[in-house]
């Protein structure tokens, strides 16, 4: 399955992609970002053949299709005319590169054709797009709301959609309006492309959630079954949808933060990150190495309590009742840890622009250590218990696999593709917060089976412990924020005396940061897969447009290519093995 | 007459004995996972949380008794009395003491298999009568579970009944007075033990109840007292399985020093708690993996038993 | 010992009746399976517990079961109720009810007209039951395992097919 191999240090001169795509596509222009990756624009009649040489190009991954409403943005300079955007972001694992490609569409035509048939993935991001954005796409073999009710009303990240439920008047829900949301409840196997019968038996169709045990939060899979054997599997999601980038349009830069905490609500500061780098990124701050450092050791840590909970749970569901006791009290330590660092547990919301919060307290090294030195000699007593024991090898084993090539046109990433043996991790390939100064190895496994991916996170949570263990020796001393004048809240030693620093710790601190104009994407090795945060400045304190790209989003979406002709049993361990939140997919 | 009003007595003794271990084993199993799973249990009610098994009752007689609308109302109800009565009825066989089995029957060995293959329908019928889909597929894997593992379990025992010349369960205690059958009969001992997990559906063998899969099988649409039975029926089959354990392979009462009940008691108690432990150590199987293991791996291993057993013995 | 004997005897009947008469499929199982039950239970007072448990563990545990099985699968809902009740009509009633009567008559008249007697009840063991199976009845006994041997490749091949068919058209 090794067909793609990535290269760390594979150096190409920053436009070649985009000269060798002119030839595909004549009407190209390229646009600069802040972020610079190669970003271009395209017109719509061009864009499937722009995309498919890209595709030969080596771009394997759709990695991110999200729109912009442009209709209200001040600073477009270079930017063809456009009331919405539609914004294609390709990565290429073997070159190690990006590519952004957008198309401008004007109000009166929102239509594009679909590129479904070029990466699978691009099923859901298009409903996605449709749903939020009211942009058709010609060709989608099934184009419906994926994360709002069928019944919505608008398209809500337009920029004329209220944001909040204020904005409105009051929601009542009267009889014509129960029975019209009951009559879009009803489930009609037709729909979801699934036959009644075949020639020697009739099918059952099987609800598993919104509400069910092993289904990890609020998320359903519709299942045609005969016997226990799945025919089909399909997966529905957005009954935890909060509207997250909605309500970063209306947050100030600073104030958003919180909000990312609970976007993979396992992976607490961990969310920060992306947002706090790309923010960086479009302010131009450069974060202190100690900073730096304190950053990746809480993320790390965090790491390790994500994956303790992955553990434990896998275990769970399949039917092994203890290990998630162990682990969880084991995460409970770890939160103490977190709790004396930060103060808060599960959502510390502890980075902020140009650094952390606060400094490490006195004696932090040594609950740090007397932790790293406890949980190896734990982690071995759960591999013998969890990962050694037969019966669960037998579940496991074989079951859900995909390989490197299936999983990078569907958009995986993290754990679940490098247990089919691709070693692509970005803490490795494009090291962010100082990542490249640690001694650590990429995980990698050959399967691409449920079992590979539970061992890969098993064995990433002693990398991490690495990691936290060099951090710990070699934290650097030194401020643990920028001193950069949109650092959020900016530091307050000097500001009494010189007035430059006061106006600033004033502004900053009263209506927040002023971000100079700009797009920038940042991608971190989040603790179930890539997530980026994508943002675009117009020169004010609010964003104008937070897109947030999570891993568990397409991972979901491989759930029916995972689990064809398995049985129920098996799909309960393919969704443990994902590792998801739903918050992570529905945001 | 006054026979007959002390067989009465004995029963009605016998049943609130048992009604009451299999509601204090619910206490004893949860106090147990929370000593290996490094937590507390139920601690709070009573001296060491005892008495929360009264709390549960009261809590569980206190619920509304619910029975879906679309449901088969007489076979719902009927379905957890079958689970409680089949399991209670199967105890009359069992020689707790010499002389003290409520009913000697000649052919006891064969009463409880005749009761433990109709405790199966409390499952089919609940799972029938719930008119769900999670219930109709656990009724469904357990139909086919208990209906292969009772073969193997039946063979199994077979070899037990050679060696002892007797159904009566009193008899194959008294046989076992030189050596115990769990040395000559050792296959048929974890044979058994393996078929009497499935029989009583506890993990690693829950697939009828699963609650990661089916959420909760074939009593998802139970609440209220109708579930206590089925929750009771479970435990009185742990009960019972363990001290057929007891009976048929660890000399049942007989042991020096110590009174034969308690040595009974106490037998049983330890398979009892292995049943717990075993819950709280091992994954599930998947539903094929376990008719497989059945029907590749027991079936061979109870007919060779049976045939070596056969062999020596003539 | 008589009363037992004449009481197990009229549930018997009764239930016997209910299969026949039930609309619900399940419900008439059930019925039956009480019928087996009370036959057993029959045996037994008739002085043959090892016919008794057998009848109880192989027909209503486990032959009973998988008809109740194969019956939940079909998934019978009220269509199958009115079927069955219009089948349960009095024109379709009148023919097999009459038959059924003649044969309860001959039943009678061959009981009382032959002297089965009530001499020699006592109990037979198991030990018993086995001597006479592998004595004077090994002919017999090695007959049904052949059939149902067949039976059981039959069954098998049956299943198979299925398989293959579905396998060729994937």
């Amino acid at each position: 399955m090794d067909t793609v191999r990535s290269s760390p240090e594979h150096v190409e001169s920053p436009h070649s992609s985009l000269e060798v795509l002119r030839s595909a596509a004549p009407g190209l222009v390229g646009q600069r970002t802040a972020d610079g990756i190669e970003t271009c624009w395209v017109p719509r009649d061009q864009l499937r053949a722009l995309l498919g040489a890209a595709q030969r190009q080596a771009f394997e991954m759709l990695f991110d299709l999200t729109a912009i409403d442009e209709r209200v943005r001040e600073h477009r300079q270079e930017q063809p005319a456009a009331d919405f955007s539609v914004v294609y972001q390709l990565l290429s694992v073997s070159r190690n590169r990006d590519l952004r490609v957008k198309v401008a569409l004007l109000e009166e035509d929102l239509t594009l054709p679909s590129i479904c048939d070029l990466w699978p993935n691009a099923n859901w991001y298009e409903c996605e797009v449709w749903d939020l954005f009211g942009i058709r796409f010609d060709g989608h073999p099934h184009l419906r709301r994926i994360l709002l009710p069928p019944t919505w009303e608008g398209h809500p990240l337009r920029k004329d959609h209220y944001a909040r439920a204020t904005e409105v008047d009051p929601f009542s829900l009267d009889a014509a309006r129960q029975d019209r949301e009951q009559e879009a409840l009803k489930f009609c196997p037709e729909d979801w492309g699934m036959q009644r019968q075949s020639d020697d038996s009739d099918f059952m169709f099987l609800n598993l959630g919104p509400n069910h045990p092993s289904v990890h939060g609020v998320f359903r899979v519709a299942l045609q079954l005969d016997g226990e054997e799945i025919v089909q599997a399909v997966p529905d999601i957005g009954y935890h949808h909060r509207g997250a980038e909605k309500m970063g349009e209306r947050q100030a830069w600073h104030s958003y933060i919180p909000y990312t905490d609970r976007i993979d609500y396992l992976g607490g500061v961990m969310n920060n990150l992306p947002y706090v780098l790309a923010v960086e990124k479009l302010a131009g701050i450069e974060v202190p190495a100690r900073a730096q450092c304190i950053r990746v050791m809480m993320s790390e840590l965090f790491r390790i309590a994500s994956h303790l909970v992955f553990y434990g749970t896998f275990a769970q569901d399949v039917g092994q009742m203890s290990p998630v006791f162990y682990m969880f009290a084991d995460r409970e330590r770890l939160f103490g840890i977190v709790e004396a660092i930060t103060g808060g547990r599960m959502h510390p919301a502890w980075f902020r622009i140009g650094g952390v919060a606060q400094d490490l307290p006195r004696g932090w090294e040594r609950m740090i250590r007397e932790f790293i030195d406890y949980l190896p000699a734990r982690l071995d007593e759960y591999d013998s218990m969890v990962l050694d024991n037969r019966t669960l090898k037998r579940r496991t084993r074989g079951i859900g696999v995909y390989s490197s090539a299936e999983g990078l046109a569907w958009g995986a990433s993290g754990p679940g593709l490098r247990a089919t043996g691709l070693d692509w991790d970005l803490r490795r390939k494009r090291p962010y917060s100082g990542y490249e100064q640690y001694d650590f190895e990429v995980v990698t496994a050959s399967g691409g089976d449920c079992y590979d991916r539970a061992w890969v996170r098993a064995e990433e949570i002693r990398q991490s412990l690495r990691i936290v263990r060099q951090c710990l020796d070699h934290m650097p001393a030194g401020d643990y924020k920028a001193r950069h004048p949109l650092t959020t809240p900016p530091p307050k030693d000097r500001t009494l005396e010189d007035i430059e620093t006061l106006i600033q710790h004033f502004v900053n601190s009263s209506w927040g940061p002023v971000i100079p104009p700009g797009e920038a994407a940042v991608a971190v090795e989040a603790t179930k897969g890539m997530n980026a945060y994508y943002l675009i400045s117009d020169g004010g304190t609010l964003s104008y447009r937070t897109r947030i790209r999570t891993p568990s989003f397409p991972h979901l979406q491989m759930i029916p290519l995972m689990s064809r002709g398995l049985f129920v049993s098996d799909l309960i361990a393919i969704i443990a093995s994902i590792d998801f939140v739903m918050a992570d997919v529905d945001r | 007459m006054a026979e007959f009003a002390v067989i009465i007595f004995r029963a009605l003794a016998l049943l609130l004995a048992l009604v009451l271990s299999a509601a204090l084993l619910t206490w004893a199993e949860r106090r147990l996972l929370g000593l290996w799973q490094d937590r507390y249990g139920p601690n709070r009610v009573g001296p060491f949380g005892l008495l929360q098994v009264v709390a549960d009752m009261l809590k569980l007689l206190g619920k509304q008794e619910f029975v879906p609308p679309f449901a088969d109302k007489p076979v719902f109800i009927l379905a957890p009395a079958i689970a409680m009565s089949t399991m209670l009825l199967a105890f009359a066989v069992i020689p707790f003491a010499p002389g003290f089995p409520l009913a000697d029957l000649n052919l006891g060995l064969l009463f409880f298999l005749a009761m433990s293959s109709l405790a199966v329908y409390a499952i089919l019928l609940g799972g029938y009568a719930s008119n769900n889909k999670y219930a109709l597929l656990g009724s469904l894997r357990s139909a086919a579970q208990v209906l292969s593992y009772e073969v193997f379990m039946g063979l199994a025992l077979l070899g037990v009944v050679l060696q002892a010349g007797s159904f009566s369960l009193g008899q194959i205690v008294e046989a076992q007075r030189e050596l115990w059958f769990c040395i000559p009969q050792f296959l048929a001992m974890v044979l058994f033990f393996i078929a009497g997990i499935a029989e009583s559906h506890r993990l690693p063998f829950d697939l009828p109840e699963a609650e990661h899969e089916l959420t909760a099988g074939f009593h998802t649409e139970y609440s209220g007292m109708k579930f206590g039975m089925f929750f009771v029926g479970e435990y009185l089959g742990v009960i019972l399985i363990s001290s057929l354990m007891t009976t048929l392979f660890f000399g049942g009462w007989l042991g020096p020093v110590l009174p034969p009940w308690l040595w009974f008691l106490l037998k049983t108690l330890f398979f009892v708690l292995l049943f717990v432990l075993l819950r709280a150590a091992l994954p599930r199987p998947r539903y094929d993996q376990l008719m497989a293991f059945g029907w590749k791996c027991l079936l061979p291993l109870a007919l060779l038993n049976l045939t070596v057993t056969a062999l020596v013995l003539l | 010992m008589t009363t037992l004997f004449y009481l197990t005897m009229l549930i018997a009947l009764l239930a016997a009746l209910q299969v026949v008469r039930g609309l619900n499929a399940v419900h008439a199982l059930l019925h039956l399976i009480v019928a087996l039950l009370a036959l057993a239970l029959l045996f037994f007072l008739l002085g043959a517990p090892f016919a008794a448990a057998l009848e109880v563990i192989v027909y209503a545990g486990a032959i009973m079961v998988l008809m109740v099985f194969v019956i939940m699968m079909l998934n019978q809902g009220d269509a199958a109720v009115e079927q069955e009740r219009a089948w349960l009509d009095g024109a379709s009633w009148r023919g097999p009810g009459l038959l059924c009567a003649l044969l309860l008559l001959e039943l009678g008249y061959l009981l009382l007209a032959s002297d089965t007697g009530s001499a020699g009840w006592r109990p037979v063991a198991a030990a018993e039951v086995g001597r006479a199976l592998y004595g004077p009845y090994l002919l017999l006994v090695e007959l049904a395992s052949m059939l149902l041997l067949a039976a059981l490749v039959g069954a098998w091949h049956l299943a198979r097919a299925l398989k293959n068919r579905r396998g060729e058209e994937s």
